[in-house]
């Protein structure tokens, strides 16, 4: 469905991604671990278009998407949740997701019928509705950024930490909603700096260091392997730490 | 005691006019943060030409606004796709050297083409006033409060109720999450630019009756325009509403109890004891919180 091949980008004169290789299959959900730095939000903006590789190729279901504009990119379905500070604070509740739409503006009758089904799979858009986005908790504005998204039903939501900053009640709900939205058939590719969260929803798993991709697989293989287990885990026994790169084939390609 | 209500009958009056005259300035601010000092000329400009159209033709120089707000929309477009996008990333103060300067050029080319001397715009209801009991109220005064609060009123609508009024408030309180929903950043700027020149259609018509003005003006109406905004908070729409009022009841009552020399002097100290409390204006905050 969504696919990397080579990708270099970076800001200003520096290359942060050094030629990312990366596959997402239709409706699994991907997630990207690696310690700070390593490249994985940055990959999320040159999927969206808020950035432009300097080289390499995107495409999405066989498309070249690597050179076009964010609103172009939105109308191919996908559409970018990112770490914090989506949501227009001054405005309503319904009023953002309603801004989710803008794409969608001109047909009233879609919107609407968009809107009804929002509103049925994250309840919170109808009990909030006239509040304004500043007032709500950490986890409340995930769930309407998360909502605001789906206005475009998305084929492919980019998802960036959304664990961020939430107790674990909130974070329950979000991962609630990423695997309802997956089962009804929406792709997603996260980036998740609590490893054991992020794969624990995610089908695959990738680790990226250095601006690479060190190692791909499905998501079990990914957390059980045991350098993994050792360098973002917490430690698996046995294992001596070091680089993820001298990560066996065990995991390598398998299936991602 | 009749003495203060008639002071605060005027002073609310002038606000509603200030309050129209600011709200261009502070939505542009808003938008694309450019601080338009061209405002106060763009203001003597239309000024300046409805008193044309009025001496040629006899209209009345408040409904003239009809003509000046669409000119003055094209003219804030045409302005900010040629001139102000050019800037557009740079610093705030990068928009206040521009912006000074296309204020010169305006009252440059308004000293050659109009003369530097006072105009006034006299329709026939000049110098006639409402009664309302013991209380006076010029017509001209009444007449341009009535047209500003019809436009402020349409602009509160328009921001509101319509896609281009969502998009624009959206790309205010956060750039990047509009962009991220597909609202384009030069064309919201640009419609944004329009929008608040446009106001001036109407700020400069009822500027042309109220008061008697002349190119160099926009010196002194910028400088009440940026107080009533940074009173307010920057970027805010009901602060603009606010301050406006707050400078129009600061002037009226200043007059009335003390002296007309001392009429402005006060609405300044009054936005530096605000400032020292509130550095962000009274309305400041809650557009910018959770943005950065």
């Amino acid at each position: 469905m969504l696919s990397l091949k080579g990708v270099v980008a970076g800001y200003g004169g520096g290359s942060v991604l050094q030629g990312v290789d990366l596959e997402c299959a239709p409706q699994t959900i991907t997630c990207i671990v690696g310690p700070n730095g390593a490249g994985k939000s940055t990959v999320l903006r040159v999927i969206s278009g808020l950035l432009k590789p300097s080289s390499g190729e995107i495409s999405m279901n066989g498309e070249t998407i690597g050179d076009r504009s964010p609103d172009e990119i939105l109308r191919k379905g996908i559409t970018q949740v990112p770490q914090s500070h989506a949501l227009f604070p001054a405005m309503s509740v319904r009023e953002n997701v309603l801004m989710g739409g803008y794409l969608i503006r001109k047909n009233r009758a879609l919107l609407r019928e968009r809107l009804d089904m929002v509103l049925e799979r994250v309840p919170i858009v109808a009990t909030r509705a006239g509040d304004n986005a500043g007032n709500l908790s950490g986890g409340q504005r995930r769930m309407v950024e998360i909502a605001r998204c789906l206005m475009l039903d998305p084929k492919l939501i980019l998802l960036d930490e959304p664990s961020l900053g939430l107790d674990p009640r909130s974070l329950a709900g979000v991962a609630g909603l990423i695997n309802e939205l997956n089962q009804a058939g929406t792709t997603v590719l996260l980036v998740e700096q609590n490893v054991r969260l992020g794969l624990g929803l995610a089908t695959h798993g990738v680790v990226m260091e250095g601006g690479k991709v060190r190692l791909t697989g499905t998501a079990s293989a990914v957390k059980d392997d045991p350098e993994i287990a050792s360098l973002y885990l917490g430690g698996a026994s046995g294992s001596a730490p070091g680089g993820p790169s001298s990560a066996g084939p065990k995991t390598e390609a398998a299936g991602v | 005691m009749t003495h203060l209500v008639q002071a605060i009958a005027l002073g609310l009056l002038i606000g509603g006019v200030y309050a129209l005259m600011a709200s261009g300035l502070t939505l542009i601010f808003g938008v694309m943060r450019i601080i338009n000092i061209a405002q106060g000329a763009f203001l003597i400009l239309v000024a300046m030409l409805t008193w044309w159209l009025w001496h040629e033709t006899g209209i009345d120089p408040i409904l003239l606004s009809v003509v000046t707000t669409p000119l003055m929309f094209g003219f804030g477009w045409v302005a900010y796709r040629l001139l102000l996008s050019r800037i557009r990333g740079s610093s705030a103060s990068m928009s206040v050297l521009l912006t000074f300067g296309f204020a010169l050029v305006i009252e440059g080319v308004l000293n050659i083409t109009a003369g530097n001397k006072f105009k006034s715009a006299t329709p026939s209801y000049f110098e006639e006033s409402f009664r309302v009991g013991a209380i006076s109220l010029p017509k001209a005064q009444v007449f341009g409060f009535l047209a500003a609060m019809a436009v402020l009123a349409a602009l509160y609508f328009v921001l509101t109720r319509t896609w281009t009024g969502r998009a624009i408030r959206a790309a205010t309180q956060n750039p990047s999450g509009a962009a991220l929903v597909g609202v384009g950043a030069t064309g919201t700027a640009a419609l944004a630019f329009a929008i608040g020149s446009a106001t001036t259609g109407v700020g400069g018509s009822i500027l042309s009756v109220l008061y008697p003005f002349f190119p160099a003006s926009h010196y002194d109406w910028i400088s009440r325009l940026l107080g009533i905004v940074v009173l307010g908070g920057m970027g805010s729409l009901p602060g603009a509403l606010v301050g406006a009022g707050i400078l129009g009841l600061a002037e009226t009552l200043t007059a009335t109890y003390g002296s007309l020399n001392w009429s402005t002097l006060v609405f300044y100290i009054v936005i530096m004891v605000v400032l020292l409390i509130r550095p962000q204006g009274l309305f400041g905050a809650k557009l910018r919180e959770d943005t950065v």
